[in-house]
């Protein structure tokens, strides 16, 4: 089904009363996620934001608790409110990017609340891509351009108007409000085949590099990789499947709190022990834990590589290690044979 | 450029070869347009990797007490500067450096292309044109319109350090005012300047990209990562941002180099520039220094003298 | 909504006492409020808990005290940073959190019917006090065979729990080795590192598990002797340390290759650990 950009904006307008919903809007020269209040502040013409999304189930700095201290007492406090919202504009690799991160959250043994509870009350409109960066390779990883997975309703931008797709049952639930579908032409079909057909220009190979893996821990591949890395964390920021955090506590005088905040397994000191201790205090070793938990360990814990190709650490690492490389590298790595 | 990355090449071929260093740290052509990234070249056959243009941004400084053995390293002028504070600071060996200087006509600053041809796709350099196809739409430019902020105002392009220089060198033409920028920065009123570094320091995501690319930022344990006593909580808001990033440039008073690396470096574009030029101005009218520029005169704040000016501490 | 993971319960600590004679490791008794907390905070030999010192921080720490002792939980802490400083001067009857319990456990039912032999170096004896005390109560005792604790420390002043070691000395049902590094005036036993004296005892290997906590240096050592006296990878347990954070697998910073120590661990054998990356 299709649905004029004029009645779409209509409904979305309508939807912005009840719910948050945040969309891609222009931000000193880029874009990035923001609340609205009207289609009509929503970027129309955009490939993705500098940062990832994930913000919206993860934000960067999280209040898990707070607590308040009267002589040797104690009283605890745990407030999570969140706001039904509709997350709009959101790309296929980074819906894809939600998915994997949802294994994180809920384990074989725990659930985290804070993630979910976001998580649960939000609905999901993806919209494919029909500009394609030299950045981007999520084709290489079993996604594409218009990819509706992990969306909750779908659109094909045809101009004037979207085609228009319900995934999921929320998304169902949501589509049942919007007025004004209609048939698809032959001209929409052909636009929207076309679409559907893109591929990234940008290619990996990712079919054997688990299995690689999982024989090169001790692979002098791992010597030269990491010289140029500044070890600082802009890569773990701007991707929507790094997933690590560090807890601390905020205080003031007898109240406080407990707050979660990005980290990320590139800083030197993400592993420093409180004998002094450092496990991971080469950047060798940091690089190896990068690449293995990406595309190994996170295969063999949630069956699929922690990576959608968006191309955002490409484009924000100061210097230029580029992934991909990376991982032409691995293909490329001779083993050692014992 | 030409006949210098050809020299380039030969000088590095000829340290490996006669075993002079172990390694030279030079650029190479990265995996995205108009980039060149750092390389670490150890043998003499792979020396044609290196190359030298305006696409060169990195200060390379900030790897070599990182690598171990003997290094050369290729040094525009600010690198070099950046190379002095580090051996005046005892962080480098003199005798384990080779300093291939090169003078610098600047650096490209991609995001001022982006902004209007979109993602770059593919782009050419030839006699001060870059040629761009975007993915919003292809544009001509010459090198001076897109040149980085700091570039724009370099007074030292020549390298004030170095064991060979390849190339020619550049003069310096007469600038405008010097500290233009800081000082319409001062003349703003507070409520302007607050509303300014706010909305900066807003964008600003403590990756620390910006503090691990500058060379002279090489503390064991940053002010920021000490949790006794805990400096600054892990909030991301423009207020906790600020006290890093003024930490950060009055930890570098008097040293930093004014390479530009660190707003370059930036994924946000934050300016950060802001800050350290102000510092860099006050250091400059208060002890009449800049940083790096002979052996001989220390870092300002490294060093103490009984009439040092005291107009910041003292009323007079 | 489930219970959330990280809000901790409420536990008052009742004891803070100084272990050991460098003053750098005090135990601390915690007790529950409530019958209720108790009862949901059911624990195992080798499981931690994630202890809060409100105003401070939060750390993760082995429960030193078995199941068999009820109404309280036991923690030993050196004193290296923020959390442990605050800890170790906080005064009796304030209230921390506690979050837990989390990790795996010693696998007390495999070692069912054999004989044990626990090792232990300086204050990584916390969880081995657990299992030790679990297995001599009346309860279990006759599950398992011969116990053999090994115990060393660098001084005599440094050893921990000196009450329960000398109620052991005393006890048939456990046969207790303690050792120190270098001679001292007054003491009479064992003196020598931990894998000299492994080598001395001599443990058999037969129907035997091995369970080793200590520093790294310690366990290097000891992995050797125990191989020669025929313990192979899958009779030998240890327990690992990691920089943890959220104890739930979650903030990814306590890995071994696909294992977090926090979730999968703390407890492995060495045929598991052999599975795992070497370094991390």
């Amino acid at each position: 089904m299709k649905i004029s950009k004029e009645k779409f904006g209509q409904s979305f307008d309508a939807l912005a009363a009840e719910y948050q919903v945040i969309a891609p809007v222009s931000d000193a020269g880029s874009v990035s996620f923001k609340a609205v209040k009207k289609f009509s502040e929503v970027k129309q013409d955009y490939l993705n934001s500098k940062l990832p999304p994930k913000s919206f189930f993860f934000p960067q700095h999280e209040k898990l608790l707070s607590y308040k201290k009267e002589g040797k007492e104690v009283t605890v406090k745990n407030e999570l409110k969140v706001e039904k919202t509709i997350l709009f504009g959101i790309r296929p690799c980074d819906a894809k990017g939600f998915l994997l991160l949802d294994k994180v959250f809920k384990n074989d043994q725990y659930t985290d609340p804070y993630y979910f509870e976001r998580r649960d009350n939000t609905i999901i409109v993806g919209v494919a891509c029909n500009k394609i960066a030299p950045t981007c390779f999520c084709s290489s990883l079993g996604l594409s351009p218009a990819s509706s997975v992990g969306s909750d309703i779908f659109l094909i931008d045809l101009g004037d108007s979207y085609q228009i797709e319900a995934i999921s049952d929320n998304g169902k639930f949501l589509l049942g409000g919007f007025e004004g579908l209609e048939e698809l032409s032959n001209e929409d079909q052909t636009l929207v085949d076309t679409i559907q057909s893109a591929e990234t220009t940008s290619k990996v190979d990712v079919s054997t590099i688990t299995a690689k893996l999982d024989k090169m821990f001790d692979s002098p591949y791992w010597d030269t990789l990491h010289e140029k890395c500044l070890s600082c964390n802009a890569c773990s920021f701007s991707c929507p499947t790094c997933h690590c955090f560090d807890i601390s506590e905020e205080v003031l005088k007898n109240e406080g709190s407990r707050v979660r905040t990005w980290d990320g397994c590139m800083a030197p000191l993400f592993t420093l022990h409180g004998s002094g201790h450092n496990p991971r205090d080469q950047k060798k070793s940091r690089w190896r834990q990068r690449m293995l938990h990406k595309f190994n360990y996170f295969v063999h814990n949630n069956g699929d590589i922690a990576c959608v190709g968006c191309g955002r650490c490409i484009k924000n690492c100061p210097v230029n290690l580029d992934i991909r490389q990376a991982i032409d590298g691995v293909n490329k790595a001779e083993l050692v044979v014992d | 450029m030409t006949s210098t990355i050809d020299e380039l090449r030969k000088t590095a071929r000829q340290l490996l070869t006669d075993g002079k260093v172990d390694v030279v740290i030079g650029y190479e052509k990265g995996s995205l347009p108009l980039k060149a990234t750092p390389c670490f070249v150890r043998s003499p056959q792979d020396v044609d990797k290196l190359i030298w243009d305006e696409t060169c941004e990195n200060n390379l400084a900030a790897f070599v007490a990182k690598t171990s053995g003997k290094k050369a390293i290729i040094a525009k002028g600010c690198d070099s500067r950046a190379l002095m504070v580090l051996l005046q600071e005892n962080q480098l060996a003199r005798e384990d450096l080779y300093i291939i200087g090169v003078s610098c006509q600047g650096v490209i600053d991609q995001r001022k292309i982006e902004t209007e041809t979109g993602e770059i796709i593919a782009a050419s350099l030839a006699d001060g044109k870059i040629s761009v196809q975007g993915i919003e739409c292809d544009k001509v430019f010459s090198f001076t319109e897109v040149k980085d902020i700091t570039c724009q105002t370099c007074r030292y392009p020549n390298p004030v350090l170095e064991d060979v220089h390849i190339g020619g060198s550049i003069e310096v033409t007469e600038q405008a005012t010097a500290f233009a920028d800081v000082i319409d920065m001062e003349n703003k009123s507070d409520s302007e300047r607050k509303a300014y570094f706010k909305e900066q320091m807003s964008k600003c995501i403590r990756c620390y990209a910006c503090r691990n690319v500058c060379p002279l930022c090489y503390c064991q344990e940053c002010f920021v990562d000490c949790n006794s006593p805990k400096w600054l909580t892990g909030g991301v808001d423009s207020a906790e941002n600020l006290m890093f990033q003024t930490g950060r440039a009055l930890h570098l008073a008097g040293r930093c180099v004014e390479c530009g690396a660190c707003s370059r470096a930036c994924p946000q574009g934050v300016d950060i520039r802001a800050l350290s030029r102000k510092v860099n101005k006050d250091v400059k009218e208060m002890y009449n220094h800049e940083s790096g520029l002979t052996e001989e005169v220390k870092p300002a704040l490294n060093v103490y003298s009984a009439d040092d000016p005291e107009a910041f501490l003292v009323k007079e | 909504m489930e219970q959330n993971p990280y809000i901790p319960i409420t536990m008052k600590l009742i004891k803070n006492l100084c272990e050991t004679e460098d003053k750098l490791v005090n135990t601390f008794t915690l007790e529950f409020l409530s019958k209720e907390d108790e009862e949901n905070f059911k624990y195992m030999p080798g499981q931690f808990a994630e202890l809060s010192a409100y105003g401070h921080g939060e750390a993760p720490f082995g429960i030193a005290t078995s199941p068999t002792e009820p109404g309280i939980i036991k923690f030993s802490v050196a004193k290296v940073g923020c959390v442990s400083n605050a800890l170790h001067l906080m005064e009796e009857g304030t209230m921390v959190g506690v979050r837990g319990p989390m990790g795996n456990y010693y696998p007390m039912e495999t070692f069912k019917g054999k004989n044990l032999v626990i090792i232990g170096g300086g204050f990584a004896f916390t969880t081995l006090r657990s299992m030790a005390v679990y297995m001599l109560d009346e309860k279990h005792r006759a599950d398992y065979g011969d116990i053999t604790v090994i115990y060393g420390a660098r001084n005599p002043g440094l050893l921990l729990y000196k009450e329960e070691l000398a109620a052991w000395e005393a006890n048939p049902n456990i046969n207790l080795i303690t050792t120190i590094d270098r001679p001292a005036d007054g003491w009479n036993k064992h003196v020598g590192f931990i894998p000299t004296v492994v080598g001395e005892v001599a443990p058999s290997a037969v129907d035997t598990y091995a369970v080793v906590c200590g520093p790294p240096v310690m366990i290097k050592y000891t992995l050797p002797v125990l191989e020669k006296l025929g313990f192979t990878p899958e009779q030998i347990y240890t327990s690992l340390e990691m920089r943890m954070k959220c104890g739930l697998g979650i903030c990814g910073r306590c890995n071994i290759g696909p294992k977090y120590v926090c979730k999968d661990g703390p407890v492995f054998s060495m045929a598991e650990l052999k599975e795992l990356p070497s370094e991390y």
